[in-house]
């Protein structure tokens, strides 16, 4: 406990100097008063001193003088580390060892400096810093390195402020950026003035080649092509010159497609090349684009970069076939025909071979269907094929299933539409068709194949809840019109979601039959809709009920869900902090009916091989339709994920594709950067050293802490009060005998 | 392995037709029948079909059965155009040799409905010469669809090519090469045939037809005929064959533009 005298217990230091001052003023204006009335001399002092005691007296009795007691500790400074844990920092170092364990040595050098200092440790990579537990290899590696971010969230901390900030970093920084350093350090730390200081991790270049960026010249739309701009680097004296570039893309269980390819020409260790890519499926796709690296590359990984495109589309261009021309073909394709964005191309079989049509050829407006030319040539430019009512076996499409099937896979939607010559009745059995398709036709001969009994198809638990019946069902009140008659399939498919199921028919599971059910294959979507009397919805007796609108916003849904219009979707999957490949991958989770206690089993499968790399199972809890997931450490590429929500009965399946990359863009550029680190330090009065130099970064000053404090005034304040008040009557006493009013 | 279509054979076809001669209708429909052309007779007022053209109906369908890829109802039915039964299906015939009575309340209400759920009409004068029913049923329609006035459609028309290549339009007689429709939103929606049409498809029980074809004869029924299996071919495709002329075009651009 230590003892001092302070002039006042509450009033501040300057309005202490203040009351001084005045009091000084009052005594000089006296003297000067008295000098000037030419008052004698015993007098003269009289009134002098009495008056600068009565001031003097006055002042105290406004400061009212106090003991301090204190008790008070001395703290050592506080100072914040921040350590850089983006992906770049697991490049190699200018020694046998990565960037991130010479920030280790380096931490381990800073707490023996700052021994006494207390220190805060954190690390840095995307948004505010995180507070380090444990050591620098168990920090997650973060895909950016945001250290004005970091900076702005110390500056802004409500704690004690630092009195100086260490940032161990390779300088390749995402912020603040090259040319604006010193004002972005400045803005970042806002009135926080305290000294930066550095530690660079390397400094020498590797010699690399690497593809730096892969821009697109705009949006990409479905059948139109886009540019790509692939930039590719050589650092660290590695000699190239023409480097080979190929664009492919990716799908779920069939190998890559090749999209583009070219040569990137290196000058001065920089080259571009625009190259041109057209895809056809809309929606999120995948690209893999690849260099082929001159000997002597470093590092690989980057020599491969994965690409997410969101493909939009300019129109659906949809591929309409019937069988033969009824209500139902009627009344899909004046809905197709009404919707602006869709372009239809309509084929259907006006005539058979066995119709007399009486008349010769030219003076019929048939032509042949063109089979050949469509499901060969043309098929890659659709984005969804109907079947509808279509035998495959008289128009030569059998010989085209195979190729269907696989245009399906590789991103292509079909709906089967029922009918007497659809599924087995349309020689789809035991085709390759017949394997995307979402319900099996095994066991089902053609005398079988179709049953003619009316029935109202009963809505599944699932077909309740799923967004994409939810508009036809707000318009129906959940009632179905009667259909005549049914065709013959067998159980949905693993994964598939059936929407609209038989109330007496059952397969051979003895399951009820499936008479709407989506399924995902590959990376396309199917549809089978076994019955033939969705014209029902849009002009019969049941159909005036809602003016006809059901049957549009019945196929609106059917080809929405087919093309991955979000509307539609039942789950949308999100990886908030992205894929690092060898690390731990979390996603995110949304589901429109994640009630607590739903169930979610997300399955990941590897893209181009189809092979299940993990199956996750979660239940959603008190968060609403929101729920953690953690997917493992996933390899370098591109994967689907594959949500079935469980509603009681199958699953509704909603897919999401996404990449993982070993460094992405934090291992473009594979080059540290010291540079920048210290225009970093001197834009802050800090220095910039390495981890050897630790040991010059100048100590903080300690911290004076006071733990308590307690006045105690000289004589109560009523008292100075009272004796300030003596003096002046005195001094005015001695003023009236002196002849000074 | 043989595997039996659904489709009707010609003796099945033959026998439906004999029943639908005799009057016999069933509306039970086989899966895959249900959404069949129909040539459904309108009735309004208090008038009844003329009785020998009540086989036209049963005759247009056989015809688009056994020349087109398209199932038809072999027996037609009636139906009222002051009830709900309107909206079953898009097509209906209204014909007559008289100017009809003029539409009631209700039966203007529910063919107003009819249409503007894309219903399609046929309109068909038993008289030519005379031209009332046709001349009538313009007024009357007038009254369903205040904004639809008939417009004259020649060849140039897609139901002049939606299955057959025709140049004009026929029936019993010739009276006019083209035919007039009320067309609205771009579709044909009601479809007016001075000819007589149902007088050209109409059969006797025997086999004969009860009115004979004027002047062109056997040639020029064949041509109504063509022209009703035309009409069906609209009604249930639409204006597919606009697209199919231009398909080929679509194809060479879709060309163009992939790599």
């Amino acid at each position: 406990m230590t003892e001092s005298l302070a002039f006042s217990g509450d009033l501040s230091q300057r309005s202490v100097v203040a009351a001084l001052v005045v009091a000084a003023l009052a005594v000089a204006l006296l003297v000067f008063e008295v000098v000037a009335r030419r008052a004698d001399g015993p007098a003269r002092v009289r009134v002098v001193g009495s008056g600068a005691l009565a001031v003097l007296l006055l002042v105290v009795a406004v400061l009212r003088p106090v003991k301090v007691f204190e008790r008070a500790t001395t703290v050592g400074a506080r100072l914040v580390v921040l350590a850089d844990t983006s992906r770049s920092v697991d490049l190699p170092s200018d020694r046998a060892e990565t960037r991130r364990e010479v920030a280790e040595r380096a931490l381990a050098s800073i707490r023996t400096r700052f021994r006494d200092v207390r220190l805060r440790m954190s690390t840095f990579g995307r948004g505010a810093p995180a507070p380090l537990a444990g050591t620098l290899a168990d920090a997650p590696p973060e895909l950016s390195s945001d250290l004005f971010a970091a900076l702005e969230s110390v500056a802004r901390d409500t704690d004690e402020a630092p009195q100086a900030v260490i940032v161990l970093s390779d300088g390749r920084l995402e912020r603040p950026v090259d040319d604006a350093i010193e004002s972005s350090v400045r803005a970042a730390l806002g009135r926080l003035e305290v000294p930066v200081h550095t530690v660079s991790l390397a400094s020498r270049e590797l010699a690399d080649a690497a593809i730096r960026s892969v821009r697109l010249a705009g949006s990409i739309v479905a059948h139109q092509p886009a540019k790509l701009e692939v930039e590719v680097a050589c650092t660290g004296g590695l000699a190239c010159s023409d480097v080979p570039v190929v664009v492919r893309e990716l799908h779920l269980d069939t190998p890559p497609v090749e999209r583009a390819g070219g040569v990137v020409a290196v000058s001065d260790g920089r080259g571009r090349a625009a190259l041109e890519v057209t895809l056809d499926r809309a929606g999120r796709r995948i690209l893999e684009v690849s260099l082929s690296p001159p000997s002597g590359d470093t590092i690989a990984e980057n020599d491969r970069r994965y690409v997410t495109v969101d493909v939009a589309r300019d129109r659906v261009r949809l591929l309409h076939v019937a069988g033969r021309p009824t209500y139902d073909v009627r009344s899909l394709r004046t809905w197709l025909k009404s919707d602006a964005s869709v372009d239809v191309v309509a084929f259907f079989i006006l005539r058979t071979r066995s119709d007399d049509v009486a008349a010769p050829q030219d003076e019929l407006a048939l032509i042949p269907f063109p089979v050949d030319e469509l499901f060969t040539k043309h098929l890659s430019s659709f984005d969804a094929v109907v079947l509808q009512d279509f035998d495959a076996e008289p128009y030569g499409l059998s010989i085209h299933l195979r190729r269907l099937a696989d245009y399906v896979r590789q991103g292509g939607g079909l709906i089967m539409v029922g009918g007497p010559n659809a599924f087995v009745s349309g020689n789809y059995a035991q085709t390759p068709l017949a394997d995307v398709l979402p319900v099996t036709l095994r066991g089902i001969t053609p005398e079988n194949a179709v049953d003619p009994a009316a029935f109202t198809p009963g809505l599944t638990r699932v077909g309740r809840r799923a967004p994409v019946l939810e508009s036809v069902l707000s318009l129906l009140a959940e009632r179905w019109p009667e259909m005549p008659g049914t065709n013959v399939v067998g159980d949905a498919r693993e994964g598939a979601t059936v929407l609209l199921e038989h109330p007496r028919r059952t397969t051979a599971s003895g399951a009820p039959m499936p008479v709407l059910a989506l399924g995902e294959t590959g990376s396309g979507r199917t549809i089978a809709l076994t019955l033939d009397g969705s014209h029902l919805l849009q002009f019969s007796s049941f159909a005036a009920e809602s003016s006809g609108r059901a049957h549009g916003a019945f196929w609106d849904a059917m080809l929405g869900w087919l093309m991955r219009d979000p509307r539609f979707e039942p789950a949308v999957l999100e990886l908030p902090s992205g894929c690092v490949a060898g690390t731990a991958t979390t996603a995110r989770l949304r589901a429109m009916f994640g009630e607590p206690g739903a169930e979610a089993d997300v399955t990941i499968e590897r893209m181009g091989t189809g092979a299940k790399v993990k199956d996750v199972h979660a239940v959603f809890g008190d968060r609403d339709g929101l729920i953690e997931l953690p997917l493992g450490v996933l390899e370098a590429g591109g994967y689907t994920a594959t949500v079935r929500l469980g509603v009681q009965g199958r699953a509704a399946p909603s897919r999401h594709d996404f990449a993982c990359e070993v460094g992405g863009d934090e291992w473009a550029d594979p080059r540290p950067d010291p540079n920048r680190l210290a225009a970093i330090a001197k834009a802050t009065k800090g220095r910039a050293v390495t981890p050897e130099g630790i040991a010059e970064l100048p100590l903080p000053q300690a911290t004076h802490v006071v733990a308590e404090r307690r006045l105690k005034p000289f004589v109560p304040p009523w008292l100075w009060t009272l004796l300030a008040a003596c003096a002046l009557g005195g001094h005015w006493v001695l003023r009236r005998r002196a002849g000074l009013a | 392995m043989a595997r039996r279509r659904p489709r009707l054979t010609r003796r099945e076809l033959g026998l439906a037709a004999a029943t639908a001669l005799f009057g016999a209708s069933g509306p039970a429909f086989a899966f895959g029948e249900d959404g069949a052309f129909h040539a459904r007779q309108l009735l309004t007022g208090t008038r009844a079909p003329d009785r020998r053209r009540r086989s036209a109906g049963a005759r247009w369908a056989l015809e688009v059965v056994n020349r087109t890829s398209s199932p038809a109802r072999l027996a037609p039915s009636t139906v009222r155009a002051d009830g709900p039964a309107l909206l079953a299906e898009p097509f209906a015939v209204w014909s007559g040799a008289r100017a009809p009575e003029p539409l009631t309340e209700r039966e203007t209400l529910w063919l107003r409905r009819y249409l503007g759920m894309g219903g399609i009409l046929l309109v068909d004068d038993e008289e030519p010469n005379e031209g009332a029913f046709v001349k009538g049923a313009k007024e009357q329609l007038a009254r369903v669809l205040p904004d639809g006035s008939p417009i004259s459609i020649g060849d140039e028309n897609v139901v002049f090519r939606s299955f057959y290549l025709l140049r004009r339009a026929t029936g019993r007689v010739q009276k006019d090469a083209k035919l007039e429709a009320v067309v609205r939103g771009g579709m044909t929606q009601i479809i007016f045939s001075p000819n007589d049409l149902l007088g050209a498809l109409a059969r006797e029980p025997g086999g004969g037809h009860p009115f004979e074809a004027t002047p062109g004869g056997e040639a020029q029924r064949e041509q109504a005929v063509r022209l009703a299996v035309n009409i069906a071919m609209y009604v249930l495709c639409s204006n597919y064959k606009d697209d199919q002329v231009h398909a080929p075009f679509l194809m060479r651009r879709r060309g163009s533009e992939s790599p």
